[in-house]
């Protein structure tokens, strides 16, 4: 039995150093020590010897059967380390060709500043409103104070749908219909589509505005201007200038056209400031009484200011685009940029 | 409005530059839109005297002049012959540029060195053209001085953008008011003195007001002996400066006094005004009357007409008539200075469409209180001009207007209002600046007149934007407002509209946006039936073009159109959508309905070709996929996608309509090649559009999210043969119809049909995922489970077990 044990330990042994390959050195795992194994047969005929052989030779076999065990893991370990070896030695890729990646999708630059202007005056606790485009004349005009046959109404060439319905010229109208649906205190920004029938290179007949609206206690015209100020800062940079200067619009007293420092030239004016230095962005004002009167508001107790903007415009100024019809063109190649 | 620097300077004396006062303007709410220097550039043309003339000795019409600028004497050569040894002339010395881009360069001409030109009229850009050179008055300014300061030509045009609400500021004394109540200085109102005739003139002509609410006040004046003749220089200079073009003398007057006084005024040919009287009434409807510009107007019963004893000679306010305008013959004058409704003259000036200078002062309101100012004024420059007498006494129907009401006026609400300080004697200060009658009350407010030709001003706010414009609004600090905290987020439908359109993104989606308008033909190019509801558009009363007339019921028209211009451009594979409103008729309801909605294209190269993909092409279940990332996403179940009533822009074998349960919310499939013709595509294009509103509604906010099963799976595969028309989903259905809690996953993962599949059927391969929540299942429970699914298969569909 002992040289029968010492010849099968020699013999594995020497399988093991011959054998090429884990799966060599698997087989050999199973042809001694598994269930049907060589070495495990012996293992089993241990139960014939005497009882005083039994642990000498019982010890035997084990050692035999550890030393086959340890030395066929060092094996193992040591094919497999050479399988990786030679995977490292052999698999290669042009890491200079191209990825491969999903085509990519973009939003349209007006969407882009609607939602990037939405979300400083979301900072500021203004909520988004919204109102028809197809609008009714009383909404439009009337209640901003644009009387009928009034001259104000020739500052917006409007389009007519039919039983006083329109186009709406602004997104003013929204503040009216905010403000007959809840009492003050009033804080929001409303986006939308509006029209205009003029066209030309820097007209377009449909684009965009965003209104915004504040009605409380106290809100003076200071409060405009800091409102304004912050708001063209986190939109245009935090030295960027801001300028209101006097204007007129029905449905604000005072009322301001803002102005920026040209942000093409930094206020050294340039052709797109027209050498003035400065670029108007947005049209604001106090909210009339007129209008307070419109959506029964008392006008002694409450103060607001309210104020306009054009998308495009904006657009154009961010992205550096000269020519608005270019939004509207929807060409890919222009697109995809954004 | 345009209006001149030195102009302006005739009314207040001001110090600021041209520069300075174009900033003061505009911050004042008078905005300078632009501004030209008139004479700038021209220092180095400068007025010289000739001492020395001779004959060019190699040329017969040149002479060679020696030319004092006032620091030396140079050498010229010159082709004019209208001047002498002696006179004073301009000179373009080296460096000079005139207008043209034309630089003056030492130069030989004939052998002789020319070291400047003597300058004409036309060079110098100051008339159309000229003879010879210009030969100046002698002693006109020390030589070297550059010529349009000598001829005082030097000068800056303002152009104003003027808000509808600053009628006062329609002239040049206007905005000089305004300018001298920013400064604090006195404006000096131009000098008149009218010389009057021994004829009276009531004893020449009569006037009759018959509306006096449309007409408040009619004032004119008579001058005989006239003699008609071009404009003066200066006349016809300012006129161009400002815009207008000179026509005679007379004519000229009344517009320039216009532009000065912001009165508009019209000069008959009094000779031709029969029974030399006025009548000022409204037309008769359908009255015949034909204007200067020689169109023949149909009036109505609202227009205000001027008349003489037989018919209309002026469409009041808007424009005289051709019957009595003045003619190189008149002789006599009437000289007219109104003032008419504003609203009327509106009217009239819409309905003719006849926009004028005049209309548009009268219908902002002119200063009623200016009327005869104006009209002495014009009549002593047309003496001054055009010679004649004027009659004695002016005739000046007028009634006296109401005076204007006070208004209330707390000072400390302006500065509560606009966020300032000021003191009330400072406020105060402004308002009296503004010509306002100011006096104090006993409860410490103001009681404020404010001057007629500020018809803005009507209200205590009206005071208050006066404050904070004259304190100017740069004195105005920015700050924070003090404001009650109030909480909002979006709205459910702003938020799902925003995660649809980033997910639309995100699934390499580009966005677009079309016009909302669209063509009429648009739905007939869709191949809708003539009652489909898409076909009934909201129609503009006034279009800019047909192909922008209609409101869009559909948004496909657009994407197609832009479709087939990006592949125009040879941008082909395409994956677009737009996400916008349409707009529908609302029945029975005053307000269209505008719902929200989604349309979307993929065409081309599925995912752009390159060095490691094989170029496929995007086919039906690309469009289709991009819908069911949205559904699934929104958490919309119980979709079925409808072949049997396909639209009709859709191919009908590739497309069907998307129901949620019995809602139809949408539809997905192949452009309809006679459609994708009709818009001039070229390749096949595939198309989904989505209501949103109905997604917003189904959508389940709520997900109920489930723990994962920590068993081991086990997976089988069924190739199953079924006939060609049996939608595969028929499968998936019929398997999940068994309701086996142990199936975690159903999916077809093939379809074969070729080799070994008899004709008119598909080989559908199913792989189906088995796994427990409770245990890991035994491979007999597996069996079991699987058997009774393709007894199932079989027994309902009818299929064949590959």
């Amino acid at each position: 039995m002992r040289e029968q044990l010492e010849q099968l330990r020699n013999g594995a042994l020497q399988a093991i150093v011959k054998a090429s390959g884990v799966e060599q050195l698997q087989g050999i795992r199973v042809s001694l020590l598994g269930r049907k194994g060589e070495l495990t047969a012996l293992m089993k005929s241990l139960g014939s010897l005497s009882v005083e052989d039994r642990p000498i030779v019982g010890q035997l076999v084990n050692s035999v059967r550890d030393e086959i065990e340890s030395a066929l893991c060092a094996a193992i370990n040591s094919a497999e380390e050479n399988v990786i070896s030679a995977r490292l030695q052999s698999e290669r890729v042009d890491t200079s060709l191209p990825g491969r990646y999903p085509l990519k999708g973009t939003k349209h630059p007006v969407s882009l500043i609607i939602e990037e202007i939405c979300s400083i005056f979301a900072g500021l606790g203004f909520a988004v409103a919204e109102g028809p485009e197809i609008e009714h004349d009383w909404y439009n005009f009337e209640a901003l104070n644009f009387p009928p046959e009034h001259p104000a109404r020739d500052m917006q060439d409007t389009f007519f749908v039919e039983n006083n319905l329109l186009l709406r010229t602004h997104t003013s109208p929204v503040q009216i219909r905010t403000m007959l649906k809840q009492k003050p205190p009033v804080r929001i920004i409303a986006p939308g589509t509006v029209y205009r029938c003029d066209s030309d290179a820097t007209h377009s007949p449909m684009f965009h505005q965003i209104e915004g609206l504040m009605v409380d206690t106290k809100v003076t015209f200071s409060d405009l201007k800091g409102i304004l100020t912050v708001f063209t800062n986190q939109l245009f940079g935090q030295k960027t200038g801001v300028r209101l200067r006097p204007s007129y619009f029905p449905f604000t007293e005072p009322s301001a056209e803002v102005d920026i420092a040209c942000v093409i030239c930094g206020g050294k004016g340039c052709r797109v400031c027209k050498n003035s230095g400065w670029l108007e962005i947005l049209g604001a004002g106090m909210v009339d009484p007129e209008v307070y009167r419109h959506v029964q508001y008392d006008a002694e107790n409450i103060s607001g200011f309210a104020f306009g903007m054009g998308i495009e415009r904006i657009a154009m100024l961010k992205y550096g685009i000269s020519d608005m019809r270019l939004l509207f063109e929807n060409d890919v190649r222009f697109l995809r940029q954004f | 409005m345009n209006v001149t620097y030195n102009w302006l300077k005739e009314f207040v004396d001001f110090e600021e530059t041209p520069d300075e006062l174009a900033a003061l303007m505009t911050m004042l709410g008078l905005e300078v839109e632009s501004m030209e220097k008139i004479g700038e550039g021209f220092d180095d043309v400068v007025v010289a005297l000739v001492e020395e003339k001779q004959q060019h000795p190699n040329a017969d019409k040149l002479s060679v002049c020696r030319v004092n600028n006032g620091k030396e004497v140079l050498e010229i050569v010159c082709g004019a012959q209208n001047f002498k040894q002696g006179d004073t002339v301009v000179l373009a010395q080296i460096g000079a540029v005139l207008p043209g881009d034309f630089k003056i360069k030492r130069s030989k001409i004939r052998g002789e060195e020319s070291h400047g030109m003597l300058c004409s009229e036309k060079e110098l850009g100051l008339a159309e053209d000229s003879i010879g050179i210009i030969v100046l008055q002698s002693g006109i300014a020390p030589l070297g001085t550059p010529v349009f300061n000598a001829l005082g030509r030097k000068d800056t045009l303002f152009e104003i953008g003027l808000t509808p609400n600053r009628s006062d500021c329609l002239s040049a004394l206007g905005i000089a008011r305004d300018i001298a109540a920013k400064l604090g200085l006195k404006l000096k109102y131009p000098h008149t003195k009218i010389v009057e005739g021994p004829v009276m003139v009531e004893s020449i002509i009569s006037v009759t007001v018959n509306n006096t609410e449309l007409c408040p006040r009619y004032a004119a004046r008579y001058i005989s002996g006239c003699t008609i003749a071009p404009s003066p220089d200066w006349l016809v200079k300012r006129l161009n400066a400002i815009g207008i073009r000179s026509i005679n003398n007379v004519v000229d007057i009344t517009n320039i006094i216009m532009m000065e006084l912001g009165q508009p005024l019209h000069a008959f040919d009094c000779d031709r005004l029969s029974g030399k009287r006025i009548v000022v009434r409204t037309a008769e409807e359908g009255e015949l009357f034909t204007t200067l510009d020689n169109q023949q107007r149909v009036l109505t019963s609202a227009d205000l007409v001027i008349c003489d004893a037989e018919r209309p000679v002026a469409l009041a306010g808007v424009m005289g008539g051709l019957n009595s305008e003045i003619e190189m013959l008149t002789t006599s004058i009437l000289l007219e200075s109104a003032f008419f409704n504003p609203a009327a003259i509106r009217k009239t000036s819409k309905r003719t469409g006849l926009h004028t200078e005049s209309s548009h002062r009268f219908e902002r309101g002119i200063d009623i209180d200016g009327v005869t100012r104006a009209l002495d004024r014009a009549a002593s420059l047309i003496v001054d001009l055009a010679g004649g007498v004027i009659a004695q006494g002016c005739i000046d129907v007028y009634s006296g207007m109401s005076e204007r009401s006070a208004i209330s006026f707390r000072p400390e609400k302006a500065n509560e209002l606009i966020g300032i300080s000021l003191e009330r004697n400072a406020i105060i200060a402004i308002l009296i600046s503004l010509e306002c009658v100011v006096s104090p009350c006993a409860d410490g407010s103001v009681s404020v007149i404010p001057p007629h030709y500020r018809i803005d001003i009507e209200r205590e706010i009206d005071l208050i934007e006066e404050i904070a414009r004259l304190n100017g609004y740069d004195n105005i600090p920015a700050t924070m407002p003090v404001a009650r905290v109030v909480s909002d987020r979006p709205t459910r439908h702003q938020e799902i509209e925003k995660q649809v359109r980033d997910l639309l993104v995100s699934s390499g989606m580009t966005e677009i946006i079309n016009f909302s308008f669209t063509s009429p033909d648009a739905s007939s190019k869709l191949l809708l039936h003539k009652d489909d509801t898409r076909c009934t558009a909201i129609k503009l009363a006034n279009p800019l073009v047909d192909e922008q007339s209609v409101m869009r019921t559909t948004l496909l028209p657009g994407l197609l159109e832009t479709t087939a211009r990006n592949m125009n451009f040879r941008s082909i594979d395409l994956k677009l959508f737009e996400m916008r409103r349409i707009y529908l008729p609302g029945e029975g309801e005053e307000m269209p309905h505008e719902p929200l909605c989604i349309v979307g294209a993929v065409t081309g190269s599925r995912d752009g070709s390159g060095w490691s993909r094989p170029d496929e092409t995007v086919d039906f279940y690309d469009a289709k996929g991009i819908v069911e990332t949205v559904l699934n996403f929104l958490d919309i179940g119980g979709i079925s996608w409808i072949t049997e009533t396909p639209e009709s822009y859709f191919h009908p074998g590739k497309s069907c309509r998307i129901y949620a349960g019995r809602e139809y919310i949408g539809s997905v499939g192949e452009i309809h090649p006679t459609v994708q013709k009709n818009f001039e595509i070229e390749k096949s294009v595939y198309c989904f559009e989505l209501d949103f509103e109905k997604l917003v509604k189904l959508s389940r906010t709520k997900k109920t999210i489930s723990a994962p099963s920590r068993f081991p799976d086990s997976t089988r595969d069924i190739a199953i043969l079924i006939p060609e028309e049996l939608a595969a989903n028929k499968i998936v259905d019929c398997i999940r119809a068994e309701k086996i809690k142990e199936i975690e996953h159903v999916q077809i993962f093939d379809v074969y049909r070729g080799k070994g599949v008899p004709e008119g059927h598909k080989s559908i391969a199913v792989r189906i995922r088995y796994r427990s929540y409770e245990r890991t299942l035994a491979e007999e429970e597996i069996i079991s489970l699987h058997k009774k699914i393709i007894s199932s298969l079989i027994g309902k569909l009818q299929v064949i077990i590959r």
